[in-house]
């Protein structure tokens, strides 16, 4: 083992996770008189979940369109998000945001502007996903994620790549700090700050896969709930933890490009040849996610896969530019296409449902730590944005809302006069436990552990539950905590894993505890409850607020919400 | 294999292991080495940056096959 220096930093705002939300947060914190400071665990300019581009941006645009008004967006917010998104908090951390977001990415030198004709000044924008009009902005993003790492270095933010971070540390209830280590050269630091944002996205890794390769993901298999889970051993609230989120994806290569698939136009098809999302949703492959992934599970289970996605239809242009886009999201996914023997012309894509993972149950809302108006969790100190925040997600929300959460959490900062002081001896403790696992000769590998997590939360709640399948799950869970506390790493990168892994595991509980308050179902598969079929609002459309009682046991808490439709 | 490094065409600029955000690609000596092949997102970050040509992408029969 080894018993690194304990390097200490001191800042006024850190930004933990710098992916698309983390970015955002560093910018607009830096335009305060803020320190910021920014801790990645790979490398800013192609981290997280963009780190190989994107192609789709959501906004409404006041054009004139009954359909593009805020008032028609916040309509369909609440019709799709009803139950999860809170119309409140999605008003200030996106519409009240959306202009700037818009300017903020074009004065990056990235064009939202239509990617099939060089120099257009039009808006290509297309319709999917329940929509009442085409609110996709299609674009080129390919390189914005090195373009916002080259603004936040800019605007003077200091950035540590490579550290994982570890643990939050409190004083008196506020926080004071966090811990983290290089995954390069096991340097160990403790961060002092006034504030941070956790912007660590998602929990990836947690069930099986469609071929059994745990990183051949839809989202970024570095997202593993690390502050999730950190930050819930620290007193802080989560929310929209129940759900299970999964998408349509080719099959072999798990990637994104709904969007664009549907947006252009394509439709899915069952073995038979026959396109079927009409008959679970009446807007057909226009329908939300949700009801595109329960049709094609289904279809599945009832004999008639595989599902195709059905490209015959569409003009040689639109082909070309479909193909294009789907390499703009997913760098590597027209390579596959080659390699799988799929022409242009005529193509008829084999697809399949996506692994499930820990996340949002709608692109309206977000899946983590619970925040307010102004981004803020319940621990003074504590903000949070993006896919790590329980009412942000997707590219709209994690740019404009991320930029609202570091600029309320700078402004925080202003007031806190000095830094909190940090238990040092609990900074000791958490060194110790940080580089146990590079000590010890014998314990599991972090890529058997995982394997048992992913068979227990597979068959127990990925995605169907009910309450004897979650209890199931929380027992089997809970009887490897111990195998948990004996991982072994070899080297830097298996100490990494075997962190994430054990994240990955505690996250697991935590939306298994979370699930079983919930005895409804809602955004099926997402949350289906086998013993509770139907959507029940008059109980149920609200949060599942879960924390850590004093106890040490989950404790939850329902929070309704109110809609005005 | 995901990505595939040519260690003939590879200069050991680094920039294939600075960026990928999985860190699976190790510099050894003056050669970028895919260190942890099954590990590989194919996100594509390190053939974005390889001015050499040197990265390709590789399929295996779980992925392509199925
Ligand atoms: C391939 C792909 C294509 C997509 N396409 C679209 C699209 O076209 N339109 C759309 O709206 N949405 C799209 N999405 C969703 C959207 O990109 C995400 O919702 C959004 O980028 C998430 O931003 P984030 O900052 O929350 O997370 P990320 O950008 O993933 O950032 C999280 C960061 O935290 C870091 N991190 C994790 N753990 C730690 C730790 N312990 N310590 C330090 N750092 C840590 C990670 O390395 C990462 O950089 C896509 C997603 C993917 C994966
Ligand atoms: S980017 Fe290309 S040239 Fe540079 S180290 Fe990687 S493979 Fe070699
Ligand atoms: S494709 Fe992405 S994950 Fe794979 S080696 Fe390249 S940069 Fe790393």
């Amino acid at each position: 083992m080894i018993t690194p220096e304990i390097i200490e930093i001191k800042t006024d705002v850190a930004v933990i996770g710098g992916g698309t939300a983390g970015l955002n947060c560093a910018m607009a914190a830096a335009e305060s008189d803020c320190d910021v400071l920014v801790v990645e665990k790979a490398n800013i300019v192609r981290s997280g979940a963009i780190a190989g581009g994107i192609d789709h941006f959501m906004a409404y645009m006041e054009n004139g369109e009954d359909w593009d008004s805020r008032e028609a967006y916040l309509g369909y917010v609440a019709r799709v998000a009803k139950g999860a998104s809170n119309l409140k908090i999605h008003e200030k951390v996106y519409c009240d945001e959306l202009p700037a977001a818009i300017e903020r990415i074009e004065s990056l030198g990235i064009s939202l502007r239509d990617p099939r004709y060089p120099n257009s000044q039009d808006f290509f924008r297309t319709q999917s996903m329940g929509q009442p009009g085409p609110y996709w902005i299609n674009f080129d993003g390919k390189k914005l994620k090195p373009r916002m790492a080259r603004e936040v270095n800019r605007r003077g933010c200091r950035v540590l790549n490579r550290v994982q971070v570890t643990n939050i540390f409190l004083h008196d209830g506020e926080l004071a700090g966090f811990t983290g280590f290089d995954i390069r050269t096991g340097d160990f630091y403790l961060i002092h700050a006034k504030t941070i944002i956790i912007s660590t996205g998602n929990t990836n890794r947690m069930f099986r896969t469609q071929n059994g390769n745990p990183f051949n993901l839809w989202y970024c298999p570095a997202n593993t709930g690390d502050l999730h889970r950190a930050a819930y051993d620290a007193g802080v609230e989560l929310a929209n933890m129940e759900y299970v989120r999964m998408t349509i994806v080719t099959k072999g290569f798990s990637t994104p490009g709904f969007n664009a698939f549907f947006g252009m136009g394509c439709k899915l098809v069952n073995s038979l040849g026959e396109s079927f999302t009409k008959n679970y949703h009446p807007m057909g492959d226009k329908a939300p996610r949700n009801v595109m992934v329960w049709g094609a599970l289904q279809e599945i289970k009832e004999g008639r896969g595989p599902i195709y996605m059905d490209a015959r239809h569409l003009s040689t242009e639109d082909l070309d530019h479909l193909f294009k886009t789907l390499g703009t999201d997913k760098d590597t996914l027209p390579d596959y296409l080659a390699a799988k023997g799929y022409l242009k012309d005529g193509a008829m894509i084999e697809m399949t449902v996506s692994e499930p993972m820990q996340a949002r149950p709608s692109e309206l809302c977000g899946a983590g730590i619970k925040i307010d108006e102004n981004c803020a969790s319940n621990v003074p100190g504590i903000y949070a944005a993006g896919d790590a925040a329980d009412q942000m997600g997707c590219l709209h929300m994690c740019t404009a809302g991320g930029f609202a959460a570091g600029k309320a959490a700078a402004a925080y900062a202003g007031t806190v006069t000095k830094h909190h002081p940090v238990d040092m001896t609990a900074v000791r403790d958490e060194r110790e436990r940080v580089f146990k696992p590079l000590g010890r000769n014998s314990g599991l590998h972090y890529s058997e552990f995982e394997n048992v997590v992913r068979i227990i939360t597979s068959d127990h709640f990925g995605p169907i539950k009910t309450e004897l399948s979650l209890n199931a799950a929380l027992e089997k869970l809970d009887g490897i905590d111990g195998e948990r506390n004996n991982l072994r790493a070899t080297n830097l990168h298996e100490l990494m894993r075997c962190h994430e892994s054990s994240n990955i595991h505690q996250v697991a509980k935590i939306m298994a505890h979370a699930a079983l308050v919930r005895k409804e179902s809602r955004f099926a598969p997402y949350h289906y409850r086998a013993d509770y079929l139907e959507t029940d609002d008059d109980n149920y459309c609200g949060l599942i607020g879960i924390s850590k009682g004093a106890d040490g046991q989950a404790q939850t808490r329902f929070e309704p919400l109110e809609y005005p439709i | 294999m995901p990505a595939v490094i040519s260690q003939t065409k590879c200069t050991g600029c680094g920039l294939c292991d600075l960026f990928c955000p999985i860190d699976v690609i190790h510099m050894e000596g003056d050669v970028a080495i895919m260190r942890y092949p099954d590990e590989c997102w194919h996100c594509g970050a390190c053939r974005l940056h390889c001015s050499k040509g040197a990265v390709t992408f590789e399929f295996p029969a779980s992925m392509a096959g199925i």
